[in-house]
């Protein structure tokens, strides 16, 4: 009789823990623009006749030793909340070998090399969840230095603010290191609640994601066609709009854009937890969320071949006219 | 006629001072014990894990005062949260819903009894008993601030250990 008890208490804490898991974000710390082009991290381009800014990371982290340390102790406190967070430095690395190896692997009989699409190699850029941005500036009075800090959090996909820091250290005769400590700190215990709040808000309403519905220009429709729908026409866009509203937790999400090319849904709430094809329940994100649509769109009686590209946990493209 | 109204006239005297000017006994002695009532203030940003803050109490005596404030300064990180200053931010409080004493009462009352389970999470960084500005005389008793420091992390990890608190990590 103990022995049925524990194998039963086993089950159910099994199950617990399977259903309980949702798909950890990925966080990742981040120089701001700003701070890169004040210290001259930047590489400059043109383009259609512009110029051009994109910040250099990778010159950022060679050559700033106080951004190495800025991120080396927000990791620090990350880690302690069992909430790792994904090096920037290291991305960049894996990007780097990444592409070297498959510019230098061939196969031995012909000598060919790997096909690697332009989507993949996108795919190959780091993209996180949550990006940290942080920016920071030492301004000296007189022999004594001060660090005003600014560090914002923010969803990758949905471009919301979850956490927003900013201050001044205190003004000290102090090195720049201790200054930089200091700030992170005094912002800490702060951030880790606009987190917190942030994962709750999710665990109670789903999480927030974007989907994104284009076509190619080879497709033989358009999200204008007419559709029968229990014997009246009825556009495919409504009629996506229709499945939103019957999937999202609460029915909430907002149609932003509606053109005869591009549907664009923001806001969408979709729940932690679906079923796969065996019909468990797990963990879903955007991908899995959109996998019923998928089949709706490719069955009878649309028939409409669709591309899934996925752009991180939360958000997701389906093209439309080929697979 | 005219003694008996001198007698209520000068029960009068006596009584409205108390009632309407004063407090009562129990209420001075509530108000002291009461966690609504005390001030704490960040002095600077403290090394990792910790809060360095200047925490008043009131008591009869210094000691309870003293005994007092220690409380509060664990008060204020599990319910009211820290106050900022220049050069450090606000430190939101342990817990988040405002009803969380009250839905745990067995479980802090226990934690707050004079030398109970608080006193592990701050160290008094003061010397001594409070003196000067920091230890003034008022009614029914004294009012005393001390510099402590509070062992936050070491709270909040036992407040998630004992399920009180979600960890950030939680259902991920």
């Amino acid at each position: 009789m103990r022995r049925i008890f524990a194998v039963v208490l086993a089950a159910v804490i099994g199950c617990s823990t399977l259903f309980g898991q949702a798909k950890k974000p990925v966080i990742m710390v981040v120089p701001s623009d700003a701070w890169c082009v004040r210290n001259g991290y930047v590489q400059e381009f043109e383009s259609y006749g512009q110029k051009e800014m994109v910040p250099d990371y990778n010159a950022a982290l060679k050559n700033n030793a106080e951004i190495r340390l800025l991120i080396s102790y927000m990791g620090d406190f990350m880690a302690k909340e069992e909430f790792p967070i994904q090096s920037l430095e290291s991305v960049l690395k894996n990007i780097q070998n990444e592409s070297r190896d498959v510019s230098m692997i061939t196969s031995n009989e012909s000598g060919a090399m790997i096909m690697e699409s332009p989507v993949d190699e996108l795919r190959r850029v780091a993209k996180p969840d949550i990006i940290l941005d942080i920016d920071y500036q030492v301004k000296k009075k007189g022999p004594k230095k001060q660090v005003s800090f600014n560090l914002t959090a923010y969803d990758a996909y949905t471009s919301k603010i979850i956490s927003g820091n900013t201050g001044v250290g205190s003004s000290a005769n102090a090195p720049v290191e201790v200054l930089l400590e200091e700030a992170v700190l005094s912002f800490k215990d702060n951030f880790i609640r606009g987190l917190q709040n942030h994962f709750d808000d999710m665990f109670a309403n789903g999480r927030e994601v974007v989907v994104t519905l284009r076509r190619f220009d080879t497709a033989d429709v358009t999200f204008e066609e007419e559709f029968d729908y229990q014997g009246e026409s009825v556009e495919l866009a409504d009629l996506i709009d229709l499945w939103f509203s019957e999937n999202t937790v609460q029915g909430r999400y907002s149609f932003n854009e509606r053109t005869a090319d591009v549907l664009k849904f923001e806001q969408v709430r979709i729940p932690l937890y679906g079923k796969n094809i065996a019909g468990k329940e797990v963990a879903i994100d955007t991908r899995g969320f959109v996998k019923p649509l998928v089949k709706m769109l490719k069955d009878e009686p649309y028939y409409i071949p669709v591309t899934v590209y996925q752009k991180g946990l939360g958000e997701v493209w389906l093209i439309i006219g080929e697979e | 006629m005219k003694k008996s109204l001198l007698h209520i006239v000068i029960a009068l005297l006596v009584a409205l001072p108390v009632s309407l000017f004063g407090q009562s006994k129990r209420e001075i002695k509530s108000l002291m014990e009461s966690f609504e009532n005390y001030e704490v203030t960040t002095v600077k940003v403290a090394v990792d894990g910790t809060k360095f803050v200047k925490v008043w109490g009131y008591g009869k005596k210094v000691d309870d005062a003293i005994v007092q404030a220690k409380k509060n300064a664990v008060h204020a990180s599990l319910f009211r949260g820290l106050p900022g200053m220049e050069s450090a931010m606000a430190t939101p409080p342990i817990f988040k819903d405002p009803n969380a004493f009250d839905n745990n009462k067995d479980y802090f009352i226990d934690f707050f009894l004079t030398g109970g389970e608080y006193i592990k999470y701050i160290n008094v960084t003061t010397d001594g008993v409070p003196s000067g500005q920091d230890r003034r005389q008022v009614r029914g008793g004294y009012k005393v601030a001390l510099y402590v420091q509070v062992m936050f992390d070491n709270l909040r990890d036992k407040m998630e250990a004992d399920g009180l608190v979600n960890k950030l990590s939680t259902g991920f």
